[in-house]
C-alpha cells in the first residue's frame, strides 16, 4: 500500500512540476510589475517592486525560488496591494469561509443526489423516475448565475419581509458556528440545489447500469429481499463509481464556490484570488494558484488510494 | 468530407434520427445557429441597437402598464427629455433628433409644443408630492391623474412610420436601468454565445482529438508528453485556470475581447476530448484492421487519419455538444465576474446588470437573458444524451 502511495507521489512530481511552470509562465506573459503600476510609476518604483518578488531574475532563478516557497510552505511574501500583510495570513484567514461553505454543501449535495438517485433508478421507466429525470435536465440548464440571482432576491429579502426577521443575511460574513446559519445557509443551499441536477442524473445512471449486472440476477433468483439486494448487494457495488465522483469534487473544498463567495461577499479562497487579480496583487495570484494546484494534486493522490481501497481489482503493484 | 459522409451512413445516426425529440432539440439549436449567423454576417442587430436609448429605464415588457409610481417616473423622463432638446441652441433640430423605439417628436410649431409641456410639467409637479402615491391602499385614486398626465406626454409624440419587425419589437422585453432595448441584447446575445460555443468546441475538440489518437497511436514519448501535458493542465481547477488566463490578456489589445475568450477556453477545454479519443485509440490500434494497414504497408501517419480518426468520430461529435455547453455557460459566467467580454452584450453581462434591477422587483432583463439562455442549453443537453445513447450507449452520467 505504502510503495503504491509512494509511486502515485513520484508520478505527479513531474505534473506538479508543469503546474507551476504553466502557471508562472502565464502570469509573466504581461509583466505583472508594470500593469500593477501602471505608466505613471518611477523607474526606481518599478525597480524596487521587481527585486522584492525577484522578478528582475532570470525566469529559472524565480522558478527555483517559488518551488522552494512552495515546497518548505514558506509563504511570507508580501501582498502588493494590502501592504504588511503576508500571502500566508491571507490563505489562513480566507480558508475557514470557504470551507464553512463548502464542506456542508458538499455533503449535503451528496446525500440528497445519492437519494434520489436511488428512487430515480427504484422507480425506472415509471412516473417518479421520468419527472426526477426531466427536472434534473431542467435544472442543469439553468445558469448558476439565476439561481444565486433570485436565491438572494427570494431566498433572504423576501423571505425576511415576509418574516419579518432576519433569517438570513444578504451577504457578508462573520466567523463563528454561531453565525452559520445567517450567513452561510443560503449560499450553501443554493450550491446544493445547483449541483443536485448534475450528481442526481451521474448516481442514477451508476445504479441503473449495476441493477443490470449478472449478480443482482442471482440474487433475485435465490430470493433475496429487494430492500436488501439495493441497499446491500447494488449500493456496496455502486460505491466505485460513487466515491470517484465525491473525490473529483474535492479539489472544491479548497478553491471555494469563486461565485458564491464573490456574489455573497465571503472572504474565501476564490474571492480573495479573484480580488487579487481585479487589483492585479501578482504574488497573492500567485501563491493561490501554486497551492491550488498542489491541492488538486493531492486530492488526485487520494482518489487513488480510495479508489484501490474500495475496488480490489485495482492492482497495488 | 469521407469521415463525415462514412458517419452520417453509420447506425448511431438513424438511431438518432429516430429520436424525435433530440430531432426537436436540434433544429431548436440550429435555429439559434440561423439566428446567430444572420446576425454576424447581415447586420440583423447591429451592435449599435444594443446600445442606444429606446425609452426610459426599467420599461416592463410585453407592453405591460408598470406600477403608478413607476408610470409617473417615466412620465418624468419624456418631459425632461423634451424640455432638455428646447433648451439646445436649434430646439427644433434637436427635438427631430429625438429617435426612441415608438415615439418621434410631434410635427407640431415650437410654440405649442412648449405650451403643452408647460401644462404636463406642472401637472407631473402636482402629482409627485401627493401622498396617495406612495400608499398601497389609496394608490387607485391618482390612477386617473396618471392617465391624464400620460395622455398629455403622448400628444406630444408620434408613431415613428417607417420602422421594420425587428425594430418595432425592441419594447417587447421592455428595457433595462438604462434605457436600452432588452429584447436586442438578448437577441445580439445568441451571436455571441454561439460564436464562442462553435469556435471553441470546434478548435478544442480537434486539438484534442488529434492530440489524444496521435499520443495513443505513437505511444512512447509522444503519449508521455501528452498524458503530461493534459495531467497538468486538469490539475488546475477550471475556473480558476480561465482567471488565470485571463489576467494574461490583461492590458493587450485582446482585452475584454471574444479572443480573450477563444484562447482561454481552448486552452482548458481540449482535455476531455483528448482524454476520451486517446482511450478509444488505444482500444482502436489493436484491432485487425489497423494491424492489416500497418501490414499493407500505409504510412503511419496515414494509418492515423484515414484508419482511426474517423472511427473516432461519434466521440468528437458527442464531445463537441458537450465542449459547447460548457464555453456558453463558462462565457456567461466569465462576463457575470466582469471578466468576459467587455464590447458586446452579452446573457452573463445581462445578468450581472440585473443584479439592482431584481432588488426593485424588476424581472424583464434577467428573465429574458435566462430564458434565451435555458432553450439553448436545454435543447444542447437533450441532443448531448441523445448522442451518447446512439453512439456511446455504455457510458455512465
Amino acid at each position: 500500500m505504502w510503495a503504491y502511495i509512494f509511486r502515485r507521489l513520484i508520478y505527479n512530481i513531474p505534473v506538479y512540476l508543469g503546474i507551476l511552470l504553466l502557471l508562472m509562465a502565464a502570469l509573466r506573459v504581461h509583466d505583472p510589475v508594470y500593469s500593477y503600476l501602471g505608466k505613471v510609476a518611477t523607474q526606481q518604483e518599478y525597480d524596487q517592486l521587481a527585486a522584492r518578488m525577484g522578478l528582475d531574475q532570470p525566469f529559472i532563478v524565480q522558478y527555483g525560488r517559488f518551488l522552494g516557497e512552495v515546497v518548505t510552505l514558506d509563504f511570507s511574501t508580501h501582498s502588493w496591494a494590502r501592504p504588511g500583510v503576508t500571502v500566508g495570513s491571507m490563505l489562513a484567514d480566507a480558508v475557514v469561509p470557504s470551507l464553512m461553505l463548502t464542506v456542508p454543501a458538499l455533503v449535503l449535495t451528496f446525500l440528497i443526489s445519492v437519494c434520489i438517485g436511488l428512487i430515480s433508478a427504484y422507480f425506472r421507466g415509471r412516473p417518479i423516475d421520468r419527472i426526477l429525470v426531466i427536472g434534473a435536465v431542467i435544472g442543469m440548464s439553468i445558469s448558476f448565475l439565476v439561481y444565486i440571482v433570485l436565491g438572494q432576491y427570494f431566498g433572504a429579502y423576501k423571505l425576511n419581509e415576509a418574516l419579518g426577521v432576519q433569517l438570513f443575511a444578504i451577504e457578508g460574513y462573520e466567523p463563528g458556528l454561531g453565525n452559520w446559519v445567517h450567513y452561510c445557509m443560503l449560499p450553501v443551499l443554493i450550491s446544493v440545489i445547483v449541483a443536485l441536477g448534475y450528481d442526481t442524473r451521474y448516481y442514477r445512471a451508476v445504479i441503473v447500469e449495476e441493477s443490470s449486472a449478472d449478480y443482482i440476477t442471482t440474487a433475485r433468483a435465490k430470493g433475496a429481499a429487494e430492500g436488501k439486494i439495493l441497499f446491500v448487494h447494488m449500493l456496496k457495488n455502486a460505491m466505485i463509481s460513487i466515491v470517484t465522483r465525491v473525490m473529483i469534487t474535492l479539489p472544491f473544498l479548497i478553491t471555494g464556490s469563486i461565485l458564491l463567495e464573490y456574489y455573497f461577499n465571503i472572504p474565501g479562497m476564490g474571492r480573495t484570488l479573484l480580488s487579487a487579480i481585479t487589483v492585479k496583487d501578482f504574488p497573492v495570484i500567485q501563491a493561490f494558484t501554486g497551492i491550488f494546484g498542489a491541492f488538486f494534486i493531492a486530492s488526485n493522490i487520494l482518489t487513488d488510494v480510495v479508489y484501490a481501497l474500495v475496488d480490489p481489482r485495482v492492482r497495488l503493484s | 468530407m469521407r469521415i463525415l459522409q462514412r458517419f452520417f451512413r453509420s447506425r448511431g445516426v438513424r438511431k438518432l434520427a429516430r429520436n424525435r425529440l433530440a430531432m426537436f432539440a436540434l433544429a431548436i439549436v440550429l435555429f439559434y445557429g440561423v439566428v446567430a449567423a444572420a446576425i454576424l454576417l447581415f447586420r440583423l442587430v447591429p451592435l449599435e441597437a444594443t446600445r442606444e436609448r429606446v425609452g426610459p429605464q426599467n420599461l416592463p415588457g410585453f407592453f405591460a402598464n408598470p406600477s403608478p409610481e413607476r408610470r409617473l417616473e417615466h412620465a418624468d423622463y419624456y418631459l425632461g427629455l423634451l424640455l432638455r432638446q428646447l433648451k439646445e441652441e436649434d430646439p427644433a433640430r434637436a427635438l427631430r433628433s429625438i429617435a426612441l423605439a415608438e415615439r418621434r417628436v410631434v410635427d407640431k410649431p415650437l410654440a405649442e409644443i412648449r405650451d403643452a409641456l408647460e401644462k404636463a410639467s406642472a401637472l407631473y409637479e402636482d402629482m409627485v408630492d401627493r401622498d396617495e402615491l406612495y400608499d398601497d391602499a389609496q394608490v387607485a385614486a391618482v390612477i386617473p391623474d396618471i392617465e391624464r398626465l400620460e395622455s398629455m406626454v403622448d400628444s406630444l409624440f408620434v408613431v415613428p412610420a417607417d420602422s421594420s419587425t425587428i425594430y418595432s419589437m425592441r419594447l417587447l422585453f421592455g428595457t433595462d436601468r438604462q434605457g436600452r432595448s432588452i429584447f436586442m441584447r438578448a437577441i445580439y446575445s445568441v451571436k455571441v454565445a454561439v460564436q464562442v460555443g462553435a469556435v471553441v468546441a470546434l478548435v478544442s475538440v480537434i486539438l484534442g482529438s488529434f492530440l489524444g489518437a496521435a499520443a495513443a497511436f505513437f505511444g512512447g514519448w509522444v503519449d508521455h508528453a501528452v498524458i503530461w501535458l493534459y495531467s497538468t493542465f486538469s490539475a488546475i481547477p477550471s475556473l480558476v485556470l480561465l482567471l488565470v488566463l485571463v489576467y494574461m490578456f490583461t492590458d493587450t489589445f485582446v482585452e475584454g475581447t471574444i479572443y480573450t475568450i477563444y484562447c482561454a477556453f481552448c486552452m482548458t477545454f481540449w482535455i476531455g476530448p483528448c482524454r476520451v479519443v486517446r482511450g478509444e485509440t488505444l482500444r482502436l490500434k489493436e484491432l485487425e484492421y489497423v494491424q492489416a494497414a500497418k501490414t499493407a504497408g500505409f504510412g503511419r501517419f496515414y494509418i492515423l487519419l484515414r484508419h482511426v480518426l474517423p472511427n473516432t468520430a461519434h466521440l468528437m461529435f458527442i464531445n463537441f455538444s458537450l465542449l459547447f455547453i460548457g464555453a456558453i455557460k463558462s462565457e456567461v459566467i466569465l462576463s457575470f465576474l466582469g471578466l468576459g467580454i467587455k464590447n458586446e452584450p452579452s446573457w452573463g453581462i445581462m445578468i450581472n446588470q440585473s443584479r439592482p434591477e431584481v432588488i426593485n422587483g424588476f424581472f424583464w432583463q434577467i428573465g429574458a437573458a435566462t430564458a434565451f439562455m435555458f432553450v439553448l442549453v436545454l435543447a444542447f443537453n437533450i441532443l448531448t444524451d441523445a448522442l451518447q445513447d446512439a453512439f456511446d450507449p455504455k457510458h455512465l452520467g
